[in-house]
């Protein structure tokens, strides 16, 4: 693909991966409004959703696409997230290797350069049964092979195990359990971190430090801690 | 006792002088119509290059000493003209954040040498704005005394004394530097430095030397064909897929760290600069570039350079400095062009 030259501005793509299986049902309402609700703080923070792009897929058996990757200033709504399904995790690490080697040549091509992209990868459950979702998982993150690999924050909520939810975030830092068993009230954590964790690495690459600042969710504890 | 009111013979001045001049009785002179443009005219506005940024007054700094969103200084040697500025990127105004980078120029006479130093604080440290400062001062102190033994300049040195500089800032006076002093100063004071000297050699051609800890850079614009050629690694030089912003930064100093030397040709002018204004500039191949190839073949009015550089695009919200210097015969009027 040919690059345009100079340079357009610099980026920092976002995906959010959310468990869209059918145990998540009652817990929808909770994760669109939180989603709706970090619109809303990022149009107020214009700087630094200048320096963001979005991207909102939801996976289940398979992954499905509710925002491709935008300027969520452009965005009138961000569409809603529908529970169906069981719990590919292998489907949602191979969908997001392709689609983040195709985003990442894209911006390039449009003249933008392009920090690390960051994954915030949410799951209410344990992946299914002979799937082979480490291997999926490590090629994705294999910086050696996948030279835009993300950076990936986990945070596990429900019936999600902590010692898987550690192996998908590529940071120890990076991985989140919910505390207790109101798991609407942890979606809202998580959906609040996850706004502040945007608009802090878009202000923070405004000021030239590092890419990606992740706030820790309240109510969540680190998994590291568990270990 | 009463105190004594301190009388002086200007007493009552002020007073009169003040009612005198609104003396209803006194006809004031009509306002005329100016010549000039208003000074909020379209002149003033900043150069749009694809999608500005946000439109909006800025926020005062939060400082602890006084930190001016913008700098702009330049003069000519007989055989040199040097333009500079720094100022506060969009980001910073917006947030009520200072400006964190920092240049410096000196002439050294005896010599006839330019010297100068850029700096840009590393934001996530407390006091990165005076780091900036700390470090540009130090190095022009350093590489002057160095040029009052002789013409030649250990930039090596001059990079320690800067860094030395920022841990005896967390010292204070009175007791030596410690290691405790330099972590310290890494976590207030951390900064970005290029600092360097241009000299005329035989033949009048201008010798640049420059050396760098950090990602501010330096480039020499050939006038002719517009093109920029790096002299100094930059973030986006290194070829990777993504970028990292991650940078070492004073007062850690690189253990292999060795000065840049080049000779300026009379069509070429240097260009030192902090990355808020390299990652715009990006390949050299781009918009901003273009501006800055057109705007700098020859040496603009000191204020024009700031103007310059605060050009507006979006997502370029850092601060910006930028130092040119030109060979003096390329100044307009001057007897060159």
């Amino acid at each position: 693909m040919s690059s345009v030259s100079g340079n357009s501005g610099t980026l920092l793509p976002i995906y959010v991966m959310a468990d869209e299986s059918a145990s998540m049902n009652a817990n929808m309402a909770a994760l669109n409004a939180g989603l709706a609700h970090l619109h809303l703080k990022l149009l107020a923070a214009p700087m630094a959703a200048a320096k963001v792009r979005f991207s909102v897929l939801g996976f289940a058996d398979d992954v499905v696409q509710r925002m491709p990757l935008v300027d969520l200033r452009q965005q009138s709504e961000i569409p809603q997230l529908v529970a169906r399904g069981t719990t590919s995790y292998q489907a949602a690490f191979e969908e997001l290797l392709s689609r983040i080697l195709r985003d990442v040549d894209q911006l390039k091509a449009d003249g933008y350069k392009v920090h690390r992209p960051a994954v915030f990868f949410m799951t209410d459950g344990m992946p299914n049964e002979g799937e082979d979702w480490v291997g999926a998982h490590r090629r994705l993150t294999d910086r050696s092979v996948t030279k835009a690999a993300p950076n990936i924050i986990s945070c596990g909520i429900g019936d999600a195990d902590a010692q898987t939810i550690q192996m998908i975030a590529t940071n120890p830092n990076f991985a989140y359990v919910s505390d207790g068993d109101r798991v609407g009230d942890a979606i809202s954590s998580f959906c609040t971190a996850l706004t502040q964790s945007v608009i802090s690495s878009g202000t923070a690459m405004a000021n030239g430090q590092a890419e990606l600042i992740v706030e820790p969710p309240a109510g969540f504890r680190m998994v590291v801690d568990e270990i | 006792m009463e105190p004594t009111p301190h009388t002086s013979p200007a007493d009552g001045w002020l007073d009169s002088y003040l009612v005198g001049s609104m003396d209803p009785s006194v006809e004031p002179l009509p306002v005329a119509e100016s010549p000039h443009a208003p000074a909020t005219g379209a002149g003033w506005e900043p150069f749009v290059v694809g999608t500005p940024c946000l439109r909006f007054e800025p926020r005062p700094p939060s400082t602890i000493s006084y930190r001016p969103d913008t700098l702009c200084d330049g003069w000519s040697t007989d055989q040199l003209t040097v333009r500079l500025a720094s100022v506060r990127g969009y980001a910073h105004r917006h947030d009520g954040r200072p400006r964190e980078d920092d240049v410096a120029a000196a002439y050294h006479q005896p010599t006839g040498t330019v010297v100068f130093a850029v700096a840009d604080g590393v934001s996530s440290a407390s006091q990165a704005y005076i780091g900036a400062t700390l470090v540009c001062r130090a190095a022009i102190d350093d590489i002057t005394a160095q040029l009052d033994d002789g013409p030649e300049v250990d930039l090596v040195r001059t990079v320690r004394s800067a860094a030395w500089q920022l841990a005896a800032r967390v010292a204070g006076g009175g007791r030596a530097v410690t290691a405790e002093d330099s972590q310290e100063a890494e976590r207030r004071y951390a900064t970005t430095l290029v600092a360097g000297t241009v000299g005329v050699g035989r033949h009048g051609v201008p010798e640049v030397s420059l050396v760098q800890v950090g990602d501010s850079g330096a480039w020499v614009l050939h006038r002719g064909s517009g093109r920029f050629e790096r002299l100094l690694k930059t973030k986006d030089s290194t070829g990777e897929e993504v970028l990292s912003s991650a940078v070492t930064p004073l007062p850690r100093v690189p253990t292999a760290l060795r000065p840049t030397r080049v000779s300026l040709r009379p069509d070429s002018v240097l260009l030192v600069g902090s990355d808020g204004f390299g990652d715009p500039l990006g390949d050299g191949a781009g918009e901003v570039a273009q501006l800055f190839a057109h705007h700098l073949r020859t040496p603009p009015p000191i204020r024009g350079i700031a103007h310059l550089l605060d050009f507006s695009r979006e997502t370029f919200d850092d601060d910006r400095t930028l130092l040119a210097v030109w060979p003096r015969h390329l100044l307009p009027g001057d007897g060159g062009e």
